[in-house]
C-alpha cells in the first residue's frame, strides 16, 4: 500500500479544515438539534423504564408517564427531521465555494493544463461533491458521536454508576479500534479514487473516438478491457472495503459485549434482590440510543475518507501560488506593432526547443503569412501571442511594450483567434458566434455571419441562425464548423488578428469566398496567420518560413 | 414503469445471483442476530426483576446471549464483504453491457448527448444502481425476515400483542415502495441538475481555447456556479423529503413500541410477559428497520438511473442488422445504384440519384465543395447510415445485407475527425490490426510520412499521444490516424481529406505515393481537390446530390 506523501495530506487537511471554520456557525445548528434530540431520547426512556418497572410489580406509574413518554418521541422524531434538513444546508455553501476557486484555476491554467478533460471536470464535479458528506455528515457526526454518548453515559451512571461506567469505557474504546483500523482505510481511499478517476478519463476518451473503435471492430476487444479495469477497480475497493469495514466491525464487537455486560451486572445484581429495577431497564432501554450517534458517525467515516481523498486531488490546484499579478490593459489600442526579438519557447526538453532565436515584426495593416511544415512552430507563435505559453528567452513586444508584462486574459483582450480546432458549444450557431463579444448586437451578429458565411448555410438550415449544434458541431461539416469560428473573429473586432490555418478544412471554392472576407478582416489589423494554404500565401503578401523553430529567409510570394 | 426498469436491471444482473443471494441471505442472519441480542438481554433482566431470582426463563435467555454476541458482529462484517463484491460485479457487468450496447446503437458517436454528459451517466448512473441491492433490496429483505420473526414469536405469547407490534413494523415494510416516487421526482431532479453541472464544466474546458480567446472565463464561471446552485436547490429538496420518510419510520417504530406498553397497561398482569418481550423486539426491529425509509430513496434514485441508462441504450441502431445475412462476398468492387440519403426527413437530401462503380484495385477520387456529401458517402458504406431509396454492392451483394462487422472489416476507413486515444503510439495504430508487429508498424508510419517524427521520439512507438493526440501537432496527429487506416487489413480503404492538416510538401509526397503505400486495394479518395499527382482511375464530381464523372 503506497502511503501519499504527508505533506499531501497535510494540505488536504487544511483545506478542510480552513472551509469548515469559514461555515462555522451553519455547521453548529445540526449539532445542536442533534443534542436536544438525544436528549429527548434519555428522557422518554426514563419514562418508559419507570413503567415496565411498574408493570413487573416495583413501583408505581400509569398512563400519565405513557403519553409522557409518548410525547417526547414525537418531539425527539421533530427535532431528528429538523437536524437532517440543517446538515443538508450545511455542505452547500461550502462546495459553491471551492467549486468556483477551482474552476477559476483550471480556466487560468489554460492548455498548459494536459491533463484529459475527464480528468479536470472530474475535479470541479465528482470532487467537489465527494465533499459534501464531509460537511454535512461527517462534521456534526463526529461532534454528536463524542457529545452523544457522553451525555447518556453521565446519565447512566447517576442511575447505576457500573453501567455508567461500562458505557463509558465502550464509547472511549469506539473512537480508538476506529483510529487503528481508519489509518489504513483512509490510505486505500486515495487509491481507490485514482482508480475511479483513471476509469472516468479512460470512458470519455473512449466514448469520444467510439466511431473510430466501431470502424476498426475494436468495440468488442475495448468493452472488454474495460471489464478488466472495472474488476481492477472491483478489486482496489474491496481491498480499502475489508479494512474500512473493521470500524464497522469495531463498533459491532462493542455494541454486543456492552449488552452482555449489562446483562451480566443486572443479573448478578438479581440474586440479592435488585435495588433499583426501574435503572436496570433504563440501561438496558438506552443501549440502542447510546450506539445510534456511534453508528451515524461510523457510516460517515467513509464520507471523511472519500472527502480526505478528494481534497487532496483539489488541494494542489487551490493552493497553487496566485498567479503574478501582472498589468491590466487601460483600453484597447487602436493598433498594434508586434514584435518577436529572439525569442525561444520549449514545451518539453526531451522533445527540444519549439522556438529559437525567433525575431520579426508585423506593423498594421500589415499580414505576416507563417509557413514551415508541420511541427515547425507556427501555432508556437500563435500561442504566445495568446498568453497560453511564456516565452523562455527573448522578448515580445507589442508597441513597444513587454508583452508579457501583461495579464494572460488582457493580452487576449487585444486579438480575435481562430485556431486549429475551433469548438463549437452546445448552444445555438448565434450564441456561438456571439461568445465573441456578448455585448453585440444582433446586427452586428447577422453581419459577422454573413461575412463568415455561415449564414450561406444557416438559412437553409430550418432554425436558421438559432438552431442549436452540438458538442464538436453536430450537423454541421468540417468546413460549416470553421466559419462559425471565422464568424467570431470577425465579430470580436480587435486591432491583432490571429489565425491558425483558418482554411485548413476547407476546399478551395469556399477558400476562395473566404479568402475575401479574411482580407476584409485583416485590413488595417495587425495579422499573423499559420497557414499551408498557398492560395493564403498569394493573398497576403509577408510570408515567414519557419524550419525547427526557427526563421528562414523571409520571402514574398511567388519569389 | 420504474418497475419494469429495475426488474430489466435484475435481469442484466442475472449472472451474479448466487453472489446476490448469498448477500440477502447474510444480511438476514445478521439482522436477526441483531433483534436477538437486545430482545434476550432485555426478557432476560425483565423476568428476572419479575420473579426477583436468576432461574428458568431469565437464565435461559441470557445463556443463549452468549454464542450472539460473537455471532453478530461476525455476520455483520461477512454481510458488508459480500453485499459489496456483489455489487461491485453487478456494476460492472452492467457498465460492459451499457458500452457494447452503445457501440452498436450509436456508432456514429455521441453528437446531440454530448460527451460530458454521457460520461456521468456511464459512471454515476452505473454506480446509483448498487442503491437498488445494497440499500433497498438487502435492508428490506432482511426487514421482511425481522417482520415474519416478530410476529411469529410474539405469536406464542398471544395474537393480540402480535398483532399490534407486528402491524406497525408491516407497515414501515410498505414505506420503501410507498416513498420511492416522490423521492423518484426528487431524485431525478437531482440527476438532472448533476448532468447540466457536468455539461457547464466540460463544455467549457473542451473548447477551452476558444473561450479564453473570447475572455469568456467569467461567463464559463457564471455558468458553472449557477448550475452548481441548481444542484444544490434539487439536492435540498431530496434531504428534505429523506427526513421526512425518515421520521415516518421512526413513528411507526415508536408505535409498535407504544403499542406493546400500552398492551401492558391495559391488559393487567396477564399481559406481562407478551408485553416484555414485544417491547425489547419493538426495540430492536426499530433499530432493525430504521434503513428502511433510506431504501425507497435509494430504490428511486436507482429507478431514474435505470431510466437515464436505457433510454440513451435503447436508442434505435441506425441501421438495423439483416435477419439473414447474406454470405461474405468473395470480391470487393463496389457499386453505387441509384442511392438517395438524406440525413433528417426535414433536411436536404445529401444525394438523390448517385451511381458509381469502381472494379477491384481501383483508384476512385471524389471530389466536391465541402457540405457536399462527400463524407456521407463513407458513413454509408461503412454502414453508420442507410440510404433511402437505391442499393450500394459490395461484390455483388447489397450491403444491407450483409452484417455492419462484415463490412467493416471489408472497408477501412480514415474519416475527417479520426481521433488519437489517450494511449501509445503502438496501441492507437494497432486498433486497425491487434495482431500487427512492430515492423508493420514502423511500415505503415512511413507510408503515412511520420516515421521521422516517431523515431526522433525518446519513447518512440511507446510515447503517449494525450486525449485527442493533443501531444502532437494537428498536421502529425493526422499523419498518426493515416498510419492506422494503412495498417488496417481490409480491401478497400476510404481516405476523407487524407491532406487535409498536412503542409503541401507533405500532402503531395504522400499523394504521390498514394499507389504504393495502399498496395493494390481499391481506394476511395474524398478530397475538394486534387493535386495531380494522384493517378485515380476514376474521377467523380459530387453535384447536386449526383455523382457527374469528370476529367482529370
Amino acid at each position: 500500500m503506497s502511503k501519499p506523501p504527508p505533506a499531501e495530506a497535510a494540505s488536504a487537511r487544511a483545506l478542510l479544515s480552513a472551509t469548515a471554520r469559514q461555515g462555522r456557525s451553519r455547521l453548529a445548528r445540526p449539532i445542536l438539534l442533534g443534542l436536544a434530540s438525544i436528549a429527548c431520547g434519555l428522557a422518554q426512556a426514563w419514562f418508559i423504564a419507570h413503567l415496565l418497572a411498574a408493570l413487573l410489580g416495583h413501583g408505581s406509574a400509569g398512563w400519565s408517564e405513557f403519553f409522557a413518554a409518548a410525547s417526547l418521541a414525537l418531539l425527539s422524531i421533530a427535532l431528528g427531521v429538523a437536524q437532517e434538513r440543517a446538515q443538508a444546508a450545511a455542505g452547500a455553501a461550502a462546495r459553491a465555494d471551492l467549486r468556483r476557486r477551482a474552476f477559476d484555476r483550471l480556466l487560468e491554467a489554460g492548455p498548459a493544463d494536459d491533463r484529459p478533460v475527464g480528468e479536470r471536470s472530474g475535479l470541479v464535479v465528482d470532487r467537489i461533491e465527494a465533499l459534501d458528506g464531509y460537511f454535512s455528515r461527517w462534521l456534526p457526526a463526529a461532534v454528536l458521536a463524542a457529545a452523544g454518548p457522553l451525555l447518556i453515559a453521565c446519565v447512566v451512571a447517576f442511575e447505576d454508576p457500573l453501567s455508567g461506567l461500562i458505557l463509558f469505557v465502550a464509547g472511549a474504546m469506539v473512537p480508538v479500534g476506529m483510529a487503528v483500523t481508519g489509518i489504513g482505510a483512509a490510505l486505500a481511499s486515495r487509491q481507490q479514487f485514482d482508480a475511479l478517476q483513471a476509469l472516468s478519463g479512460r470512458f470519455l476518451d473512449r466514448m469520444r473516438g467510439l466511431p473510430q473503435l466501431v470502424l476498426f471492430r475494436r468495440q468488442e476487444a475495448e468493452a472488454q478491457a474495460l471489464g478488466q479495469a472495472a474488476d481492477e477497480l472491483r478489486r482496489r475497493t474491496m481491498k480499502v472495503l475489508r479494512v474500512a469495514f473493521l470500524s464497522g466491525l469495531t463498533l459491532e464487537v462493542i455494541a454486543a459485549a456492552v449488552l452482555g455486560c449489562l446483562a451480566w451486572r443486572h443479573g448478578n445484581l438479581l440474586v440479592g434482590g435488585h435495588p433499583d429495577p426501574a435503572a436496570a431497564l433504563f440501561c438496558l432501554l438506552m443501549v440502542p440510543g447510546f450506539f445510534a450517534p456511534l453508528r451515524a458517525f461510523s457510516a460517515a467515516y467513509h464520507e471523511r475518507m472519500a472527502a480526505n481523498g478528494a481534497a487532496a486531488a483539489l488541494a494542489p490546484l487551490l493552493a497553487a501560488p496566485d498567479s503574478e499579478p501582472g498589468l491590466q490593459l487601460a483600453e484597447i489600442p487602436p493598433t498594434v506593432v508586434v514584435t518577436f526579438e529572439q525569442v525561444g519557447l520549449t514545451y518539453d526538453p526531451a522533445r527540444g526547443p519549439a522556438l529559437t532565436d525567433l525575431s520579426f515584426r508585423v506593423m498594421p495593416g500589415e499580414a505576416l503569412v507563417l509557413a514551415g511544415p508541420s511541427g515547425s512552430g507556427k501555432s508556437s507563435v500563435l500561442r504566445l501571442l495568446m498568453g497560453f505559453c511564456r516565452p523562455d528567452g527573448g522578448r515580445i513586444a507589442l508597441n513597444g511594450r513587454d508583452a508579457t508584462a501583461l495579464r494572460p486574459e488582457e493580452l487576449r483582450r487585444l486579438s480575435s483567434y481562430v485556431g486549429q480546432k475551433a469548438h463549437l458549444f452546445r448552444d445555438s450557431i448565434r450564441a456561438n458566434i456571439a461568445m465573441a463579444r456578448p455585448e453585440a448586437s444582433e446586427a452586428e451578429i447577422e453581419a459577422a455571419a454573413r461575412a463568415a458565411h455561415v449564414t450561406d448555410f444557416a438559412s437553409s438550415l430550418p432554425e436558421g441562425l438559432d438552431t442549436m449544434i452540438g458538442e464538436g458541431g453536430l450537423g454541421l461539416s468540417g468546413g460549416q464548423a470553421q466559419r462559425v469560428a471565422i464568424a467570431r473573429a470577425f465579430l470580436r473586432n480587435r486591432p491583432l488578428v490571429l489565425l491558425d490555418e483558418p482554411t485548413a478544412h476547407l476546399d478551395p471554392a469556399t477558400e476562395g469566398e473566404l479568402l475575401d472576407s479574411l482580407r476584409r478582416l485583416c485590413a488595417g489589423r495587425t495579422a499573423i496567420i499559420a497557414t499551408h494554404s498557398s492560395a493564403l500565401r498569394a493573398r497576403f503578401g509577408r510570408v515567414l518560413e519557419l524550419e525547427k523553430g526557427r526563421a528562414g529567409l523571409p520571402r514574398m510570394a511567388g519569389e | 414503469m420504474m418497475l419494469t426498469d429495475l426488474t430489466r436491471v435484475l435481469g442484466l444482473w442475472r449472472a451474479r445471483s448466487t453472489w446476490l443471494w448469498s448477500g440477502a441471505i447474510v444480511a438476514v442472519l445478521a439482522t436477526l442476530a441483531g433483534v436477538a441480542l437486545l430482545a434476550l438481554a432485555g426478557r432476560g433482566v425483565s423476568e428476572g426483576l419479575r420473579t426477583g431470582a436468576l432461574t428458568g426463563i431469565a437464565v435461559g435467555s441470557l445463556l443463549l446471549l452468549r454464542p450472539l454476541i460473537f455471532v453478530r458482529p461476525a455476520s455483520r462484517y461477512l454481510e458488508r464483504l459480500v453485499t459489496h463484491s456483489a455489487t461491485f460485479r453487478a456494476l460492472a457487468d452492467t457498465r460492459i453491457w451499457f458500452f457494447r450496447r452503445l457501440a452498436e446503437r450509436l456508432p456514429g458517436g455521441i453528437g446531440h448527448r454530448g460527451a460530458g454528459d454521457l460520461l456521468g451517466r456511464l459512471v454515476a448512473d452505473v454506480e446509483a444502481l448498487d442503491g437498488l441491492y445494497l440499500r433497498a433490496l438487502v435492508p428490506g429483505v432482511a426487514a421482511l425476515a425481522v417482520v415474519v420473526a416478530v410476529a411469529v414469536l410474539l405469536g406464542f405469547a398471544g395474537p393480540g400483542i402480535a398483532v399490534l407490534v407486528a402491524l406497525p413494523l408491516a407497515l414501515a415494510l410498505l414505506l420503501p415502495p410507498l416513498l420511492a416516487p416522490g423521492a423518484a421526482r426528487a431524485a431525478g431532479e437531482v440527476a438532472e441538475a448533476q448532468g447540466a453541472l457536468r455539461r457547464a464544466a466540460v463544455d467549457p474546458l473542451l473548447g477551452l481555447e476558444d473561450v479564453l480567446a473570447a475572455n469568456a472565463e467569467p461567463r464559463a464561471a457564471a455558468r458553472l456556479a449557477e448550475s452548481g446552485a441548481t444542484l444544490a436547490e434539487t439536492q435540498k429538496r431530496l434531504a428534505r423529503r429523506a427526513a421526512w420518510g425518515g421520521a415516518a419510520g421512526s413513528l411507526l417504530a415508536q408505535s409498535a413500541l407504544f403499542a406493546a406498553l400500552g398492551y401492558g397497561l391495559a391488559g393487567g398482569p396477564g399481559a406481562v410477559g407478551g408485553t416484555i418481550i414485544g417491547l425489547f423486539l419493538a426495540l430492536a426491529a426499530g433499530e432493525a428497520l430504521a434503513g428502511l425509509p433510506r431504501a425507497g430513496a435509494a430504490l428511486a434514485a436507482a429507478g431514474a438511473s435505470a431510466r437515464r441508462l436505457f433510454d440513451a441504450a435503447d436508442t434505435p441502431p441506425p441501421v438495423a442488422e439483416p435477419t439473414t445475412p447474406a454470405e461474405a462476398p468473395r470480391g470487393h468492387a463496389l457499386r453505387a445504384e441509384g442511392v438517395r440519403f438524406a440525413w433528417a426527413a426535414d433536411r436536404e437530401p445529401v444525394f438523390t440519384e448517385l451511381n458509381f462503380d469502381l472494379p477491384e484495385g481501383g483508384r476512385l477520387a471524389l471530389l466536391g465543395p465541402s457540405g457536399a456529401g462527400k463524407s456521407t458517402l463513407a458513413a454509408l458504406l461503412l454502414k453508420l447510415a442507410a440510404p433511402q431509396e437505391g442499393r450500394l454492392l459490395l461484390g455483388g451483394v447489397d450491403i444491407a445485407e450483409l452484417p455492419a462487422d462484415a463490412v467493416r472489416a471489408r472497408i477501412a476507413c480514415l474519416t475527417q475527425d479520426a481521433r488519437l486515444f489517450d494511449d501509445s503510439i503502438a496501441a492507437n495504430l494497432r486498433l486497425a490490426a491487434p495482431e500487427a508487429d512492430d515492423a508493420a508498424l514502423w511500415q505503415a508510419l512511413d507510408r503515412a510520412g511520420v516515421a521521422d517524427v516517431v523515431r526522433v521520439l525518446p519513447e518512440g512507438l511507446a510515447t503517449r499521444c494525450g486525449e485527442g493526440g493533443a501531444r502532437f501537432s494537428g498536421g502529425q496527429g493526422r499523419r498518426l490516424a493515416l498510419a492506422r487506416a494503412l495498417l488496417a487489413p481490409a480491401d478497400i480503404l476510404i481516405l476523407d481529406e487524407p491532406g487535409a492538416g498536412l503542409d503541401p510538401e507533405a500532402e503531395r509526397a504522400f499523394l504521390e505515393t498514394l499507389e504504393t503505400a495502399t498496395a493494390g486495394r481499391s481506394v476511395i479518395l474524398i478530397a475538394h481537390r486534387l493535386l495531380g499527382v494522384e493517378r485515380p482511375t476514376r474521377i467523380l464530381r459530387l453535384i447536386g446530390g449526383r455523382a457527374m464523372a469528370a476529367m482529370g
